[in-house]
């Protein structure tokens, strides 16, 4: 299958690209390496009007410090966190992360902004990012503004952004080096999207003991104090999968065991 | 052979690399997609959105005329399909090219439009309303059973396309066994996948006055036939060419309405168009085959001896019986080899091909052998569960014996050769049993659940005229034939009317010509897949391209012999007996000429050939059947070890091992590849690919992320031993190989899941074995209940 | 069209092409390139797999107006590369190929696995490789020729070719002149080619649903409105203010029979869909209950939907309660995915708000909220189902005239 016909632009700020969507009068779609998008145009499941491709604007391909995170610009790709070109702000866990995204020549070209705008709930930047609090940044006709990413998704590919906003960065907080990670995701064929995911960040420093369950129908779960669960012990791993089996994020036994399997398997790799 | 000993030369059985992969490594491949005409018009096709239902009507905004069009428009010059099977009670079907008055599938063909490039084109589908008035849709076989089904055809009384039984031996022998497994053992609706889909490019030809059809197809000539047939025309006037084909596995061996309505295009307007199948329009149009329903008894003896099988079968052939198949292939073929490898006193069975609103049900490498192999080796493994025993040990005590080949068993079929229970010990042995049984008493330290499988088959290959004359289905397979030619600078052309997509032909079939002639492979040619350029021939399928057209390349080539021996003599002084051909040289008392001196003689210095030379010269067509055609029988035992993993219900293959006895192999490297291709064909069959539907025969698999075929991290490496039993029926024992790999592995998985299961009370009996249907098992079998397949 | 100008296989190329055109068919259709093939063009099975600037991407889904300035290297450019050369010596020998249409990515992806990570176990390279799928070999042929090839350079280190600092963009992006241009023409849809109204007035009208044996999935919700049950029985009265309250929908107009031409426009992230069908209802006011049935069709995905939302309201304290049950039915394009999860969250994500919707229209504070307080983490399981089936039977009403 082919795309319907669209429009494309391609503005050089930040400023254009807004204006653009605002005059497309909804019409408008903003598309960054295009890895989710491609295969919705194909299948012509997404037909809009406009494509505005922010790719043009150098300063979402790059990477900002600040004195306590990292801003990554929207248009940073998977690979190039998987490859330490970006400093990492979770002392390596975001580059493994990105290392397990699909596949290699798909994350030559997807971006984080573009996978966070997408929504996919099984994607695995947003459980993971969500994970570790990031903050998106997103411009719109009345400037920047910026919401937590857990605020962020409202709903299975959909998110808080108006017509004329979109993400220009993704600020995640330098965590400190005595944080602990766990990440699991359970998916049947190698790359493709995931059944079961869950991700968690331990910093004792900045007080976070923090779960996130992904890969539901819908938004991710956050577990926002987990700290009664670690250290690990055999009796505490069972009552932590006890305890999403009881969230019944599924509503369906099989699909909640997965659930909490995953967390359990997230658990076990954080290392006291 | 021992083995590991590399045979030298390049004839028969050497593991030659291939002489076609150079033009495929540097992009350039000649597929269908690849082909560019000047004027080329690209078409698209609006599909039924609904299962069933009665068209109201199909209409397009005005500035679409010209480019838009219905079955009114073609349904008077184009023929239904209808492929009638020859088995007394038989339905047939009409398939038209667009539908007319019905649609009978989700996807099903609707209207057709024309566009500079396939975008314009699926942008003017979008702009057709088609007016459909739902009517109940029939998406599972059980429900078309019903008696008060609505019927798909409504001319018909049911929704059965052919009900067969058979009963064989003596039934007392079942009474009172000791042991009696009853197990319900479903396979998923999957799709074929070859990774090029199909796709049909047409013109006319005004110089020949032909129709001129490139198609990516299996069988040319075939199609030509049916081409002809369904548009009215003399098979002369259609010229149909198989360019490179990115993959077939049966799914490119039928007529496929887009052909038609291709073809039609071309015809009528004289101008080249194009239709290439997407991805999309694959799994959702063509979502086609392996769909069979086992109820099935197996009764043995306390020591694990078979008593009988009794078995009920229902495929759910979907909605159209496909040419030149028909909708009963599988379900013949399903009464006929149930009983598989054993000897068994008693065996009954009874099968219902059943129409249903989804895709007509095509044959997919491994045909009904790959169903038939999952629900009696489950049965095996049930019995040995049930009796205590080793599975492989069960298997032993009911094969077929090697001394009593060759061998009719209970439903007529003549297995030709070979030592089954050998292959099932040496997988015993190469996978190492006795020590997987060590290690699965110790557990695993990760919690997993280990167990090993077995599965044994024979597989009928290269049936001929007489097995597929009482299969019924309307075209019946006779002589093979083969055109060899030697060049005027003492080259070789072969011409076949197989098309090989894969298998690697064009290397084989010059090591055949070798082994005959000698001549170097580097300077053999094989022509194939092009209507006009080859014999006639069914085409490439049922693993018989290489016994049937290897069969007619060495005749053709012996014959050349002769005549390359008697001119080679005289050109040598001496007599025809005084000669001989040794390396592709002709070698007599005094000398040798070579195949480039006698083609020199034959095609420009014809006054130095002798005064009794053979008219017909360097170039001969021959033909080939086996002297006993009901089929060659190849064997394999499969085994398994895997891991389940209870937390995500994921299974990984840890160890998987062929035992197999494909005859002589022409080149066993392209029969390991073709063994290993097919095993990762069956490791998606029995735990990745399925297309389900929705109630209301929606399929719900239409993208990639749906449909999950198996990447490099989900196919192990394959072990392979080979045992070597030449047929004694065929040329140089060839014996066909193509489907093996993929008949096997569901069973030998399934059962491996089992054995790994047995300690928790659960079973699996339904392809494929994904998360969700392993932990409902394991839930089930918690809680001491018969798992619930669906 | 736009004009793009790239660097394909070392030669300067500039092709005029639709925006909506991909890398792949810029090189097949545009380029006679075809040596790149199309498996799936859902970015999926790699057999497109090409280089831009530098690194494997997918043609398929890789958008070309966007890589305009990019330099491409397609499979008929590396006839002369020596890595390329070892790595079609192996692929022949362990016998990688069949029927050939993975190859060329399987290669351009074996290429990039050893150049980036120089030593690599078989375990590896099926990880690198997982994005290639190839239907004949079953990989292993695959896996050992490229093993072989990093066996064999080995000795050989240090002669790997330097690769050029990546960027942190999608790979072939950026380097286009930007502006405020935009290139394209404006698209004719559907709709603007035939009034909705005449569309739906053309409209069969089926059996109810259910009626023609199909099934249907139903979702039930339950919400409070702070209105009195008059108010809102008689707001429920008023279709046209109910499709105002549906995300999405709008009235096109009203026909004498008491049914109305509604269109719903959808969007749930990128995918977009516009239905136009029509409603009706009917109602019990003994029972303060009532049914409004929908139907409609998507023209562009060729998608149906049809539905029924059936209510009945119930004082309680100042307030109404509202228990609605919908069942809805998708046929089409839009149906035809596995995850049926996530639409049942969607329609309830829609269905809250309208319900939000209904809330202020009633009264500007209008509260409303879920009677069953599940917290946030079950909202998407049962109101969400609700909603969902609310909005689509709004949409699938035509199936009941009559």
């Amino acid at each position: 299958m082919k795309p319907s016909a669209y429009r494309y632009a391609r503005p050089s700020s930040v400023a254009e690209a807004v204006r653009l969507l605002a005059d497309s009068d909804g019409g408008g779609k903003v598309m960054a390496g295009g890895q989710s998008l491609g295969p919705m145009l194909n299948l012509r499941l997404a037909q809009p009007e406009l494509v505005v491709d922010i790719t043009g604007i150098g300063e979402l391909a790059s990477v900002r410090e600040d004195k306590d995170g990292i801003v990554y610009g929207a248009c940073v790709t998977h690979a190039a966190v998987e490859d330490n070109r970006v400093p990492d702000a979770a002392n390596g866990f975001l580059a493994r992360v990105a290392a397990g995204i699909a596949y290699r020549a798909v994350r030559n070209r997807g971006t984080m902004g573009g996978s966070l705008a997408h929504a996919d709930p099984s994607a695995d930047w947003m459980t993971t990012l969500t994970a570790v609090d990031a903050e998106m940044l997103i411009a719109g006709a009345t400037g920047e503004r910026r919401v937590a990413l857990a605020e962020f998704m409202t709903a299975p590919f959909s998110v808080a952004l108006d017509e004329a906003e979109f993400i220009v960065g993704i600020r995640i907080r330098r965590h400190s080096p005595a944080a602990r990670f766990g990440y699991f995701k359970f998916c049947r064929k190698r790359g493709e999207f995931a059944e079961a995911m869950a991700a968690i960040v331990v910093d004792p420093a900045a007080g976070v003991s923090r779960a996130v369950i992904g890969a539901t129908d819908s938004r991710p779960i956050v577990l926002p104090d987990i700290s009664a669960y670690l250290p690990l012990s055999p009796e505490r791993l069972e009552a932590a999968k006890a305890m999403v089996e009881g969230l019944g994020i599924a509503g369906e036994p099989i699909k909640d065991a997965m659930h909490a399997n995953a967390f359990a398997r997230a658990l076990q790799q954080v290392k006291p | 052979m021992a083995a590991g000993e590399q045979k030298a030369g390049k004839g028969i059985g050497v593991r030659l690399p291939r002489k076609e992969d150079e033009r495929f490594m540097r992009g350039r491949g000649s597929y269908v997609g690849d082909i560019k005409m000047p004027g080329l018009t690209d078409v698209a096709f609006l599909r039924s959105p609904l299962a069933h239902g009665r068209i109201v009507s199909v209409t397009a905004p005005d500035e679409l005329a010209g480019r838009f069009f219905t079955a009114a428009d073609i349904a008077a010059s184009v023929k239904p399909i209808r492929a009638v099977s020859g088995l007394p009670g038989f339905k047939p079907s009409s398939q038209p090219a667009l539908a007319d008055g019905k649609v009978r599938f989700t996807g099903e063909l609707v209207a057709m439009c024309l566009g500079r490039t396939r975008a314009e084109a699926e942008d003017a589908v979008a702009q057709v309303v088609a007016e459909i008035e739902p009517l109940p849709p029939l998406a599972d076989f059980a429900v078309a059973e019903q008696p008060d089904a609505i019927c798909v055809h409504e001319e018909w009384s049911d929704n059965i396309y052919l009900e067969t039984r058979i009963e064989k031996g003596d039934r007392s022998r079942i009474d009172g066994a000791a042991i009696e497994v009853e197990r319900e053992i479903r396979l998923s609706r999957q799709c074929m996948v070859p990774l090029e889909g199909k796709g049909t490019i047409a013109w006319w030809d005004t110089r020949l006055d032909q129709l001129v059809v490139y198609t990516s197809t299996q069988l040319p000539h075939m199609m030509r036939t049916g081409l002809a047939e369904c548009l009215g025309l003399e098979e002369r006037q259609v010229h149909v060419v198989a360019p490179d084909v990115g993959g077939g596995f049966g799914f490119k061996c039928v007529l496929q309405p887009e052909e038609l309505c291709v073809a039609w295009l071309a015809l009528t307007r004289k101008k080249p168009f194009r239709w290439i199948e997407d991805r999309r329009e694959h799994l959702v149009a063509a979502a086609n085959t392996r769909e069979h329903h086992y109820r099935i008894k197996a009764f043995a003896d306390a020591e694990g001896r078979l008593l009988g099988i009794e078995a009920d079968v229902a495929v759910d052939v979907g909605a159209y019986s496909v040419w030149p198949f028909s909708a009963c292939l599988e379900s013949a073929q399903i009464a006929s080899i149930l009983p598989g490898p054993y000897q068994m006193p008693f065996y009954a069975c009874r099968t219902r091909s059943v129409a249903t609103n989804k895709p007509p049900f095509m044959p997919y490498r491994g045909v009904a052998r790959t169903g038939v192999c999952f629900a009696l080796e489950l049965m095996i493994d049930a019995i040995a569960r049930q009796a205590g025993l080793e599975p492989a040990d069960v298997r032993l005590k009911n094969l077929v014996l090697p001394e009593q080949m060759p061998f009719t068993n209970i439903t007529g079929k003549l297995f030709d050769s070979g030592d089954y229970p050998e292959s099932v010990r040496r997988a015993v042995e190469t996978i190492d049993l006795a020590s997987f049984r060590a290690r699965q008493r110790e557990g695993s330290d990760d919690g997993r659940l280990l167990g090993i499988g077995f599965a044994t088959y024979c597989e009928q290959a290269a049936h001929g005229t007489t097995v597929y004359a009482a299969w019924g289905i309307p075209m019946v397979p006779g002589f093979e034939q083969a055109t060899a030619r030697v060049t005027p600078d003492g080259g070789l052309e072969l011409r076949i009317g197989v098309h090989s997509h894969g298998q690697g032909m064009e290397t084989s079939m010059a090591q055949v010509a070798n082994q005959v002639l000698g001549i170097d492979t580097d300077r053999i040619n094989v022509v194939h897949g092009d209507t006009a350029l080859t014999p006639y021939s069914t085409g490439t399928w049922g693993s018989r391209s290489m016994v049937m057209a290897g069969g007619a390349v060495s005749r053709a080539c012996e014959i050349i012999r002769e005549r390359a021996l008697a001119i080679g003599a005289h050109l040598l002084q001496t007599g025809k007996d005084e000669v001989e051909l040794v390396g592709g040289r002709i070698q007599g008392q005094g000398g040798s000429v070579g195949f480039a001196d006698i083609a020199q003689a034959w095609y420009k210095s014809p006054e130095t050939l002798p005064a009794d030379v053979a008219p017909e010269g360097l170039e001969v067509t021959a033909g080939y059947k086996p002297m006993v055609d009901s089929g060659t029988f190849s064997y394999a035992t499969h085994a398994a070890v895997v891991a389940v993993d209870p937390d995500f219900g994921s299974v990984e293959i840890l160890d998987y091992v062929v035992v197999e006895d494909g005859g002589t192999l022409v080149n066993p490297l392209i029969v390991d590849g073709q063994i290993i291709g097919g095993v990762a064909q069956g490791i998606g069959t029995a735990l990745y690919e399925e297309s389900p539907y929705s109630a209301d025969g929606q399929p719900l698999a239409s993208t990639f992320v749906d449909y999950i075929i198996p990447g490099p991290c989900e196919v192990p490496d394959i072990r392979i031993v080979h045992m070597e039993t030449p047929s004694p029926f065929t040329a140089h024992g060839i014996k066909g190989v193509g489907e093996g790999g993929a008949i096997a592995p569901p069973a030998a998985i399934a059962n491996a899941v089992n054995d790994a299961l047995r300690p928790l009370g659960a079973e699996v009996a339904m392809t494929p074995v994904t998360p969700h249907r392993l932990l409902a098992a394991i839930a089930a079998g918690r809680n001491g209940r018969q798992p619930v397949q669906s | 069209m736009s004009e793009l100008s790239l660097t394909v296989n070392g030669e300067k190329v500039t092709v005029a092409v639709e925006p909506r055109t991909s890398l792949a068919d810029l090189v097949r259709e545009n380029l006679n390139l075809t040596g790149t093939h199309l498996g799936c063009e859902q970015g999926v099975c790699g057999a497109c797999t090409i280089l831009v600037d530098g690194v494997p991407v997918r043609s398929c889904i890789g958008n070309a107006t966007a890589c305009d300035g990019a330099s491409v290297r397609t499979i008929e450019d590396f006839d002369a590369d020596p890595l390329m050369t070892e790595l079609r010596a192996a692929f022949n020998a362990h016998h990688a190929l069949q029927c050939g249409f993975c190859t060329p990515g399987m290669l351009v992806m074996a290429r990039d696995i050893v150049l980036r990570l120089g030593e690599a176990d078989e375990q590896r390279i099926r990880i690198e490789l997982a994005g290639n799928l190839c239907r004949c070999t079953g990989y292993s042929g695959i896996v050992k020729a490229i093993r072989w090839v990093i066996v064999a350079r080995q000795g050989a280190r240090g002669e790997l070719e330097q690769r050029p600092a990546l960027p942190l963009g999608p790979a072939g992006s950026g380097h286009a002149k930007t502006g405020t241009d935009v290139s394209g023409a404006t698209k004719a849809t559907a709709s603007s080619l035939r009034p909705d109204a005449e569309l739906a007035a053309r409209k069969p009208a089926p059996a109810p649903l259910g009626a023609s044996g199909k099934k249907a999935s139903a979702v039930r919700q339950s919400f409070l409105l702070d209105a009195p049950l008059p108010v809102v029985w008689q707001r429920f009265g008023e279709v046209p203010a109910m499709v105002r309250c549906i995300p999405g929908a709008s009235l096109v107009s009203e026909a004498a029979d008491g049914t109305y031409d509604i269109k719903m426009r959808i969007k749930m992230g990128p995918i977009g869909a516009e239905f136009a069908g029509t409603a009706s209802q009917r109602r019990d006011d003994a029972m303060m209950a009532g049914v409004i049935h929908g139907a409609g069709r998507d023209t562009k995905s060729a998608t149906l939907a049809e539905g029924e939302l059936n209510y009945r309201l119930t004082a309680e304290g100042e307030g109404t309660r509202v228990d609605i049950e919908v069942s809805y039915l998708l046929s089409g394009a839009l149906a035809q995915f596995a995850r049926a999860g996530i639409v049942t969250h969607f329609i309830g994500a829609i269905t809250a708000q309208f319900a939000a919707n209904l809330g202020r229209s009633l009264s500007p504070e209008g509260a409303v909220g879920p009677i069953e307080d599940a917290g946030e983490l079950r909202v998407a399981g049962s109101l969400g189902v609700a909603l969902k089936a609310w909005l689509s039977e709004l949409f699938r009403n035509p199936f009941r005239r009559g």
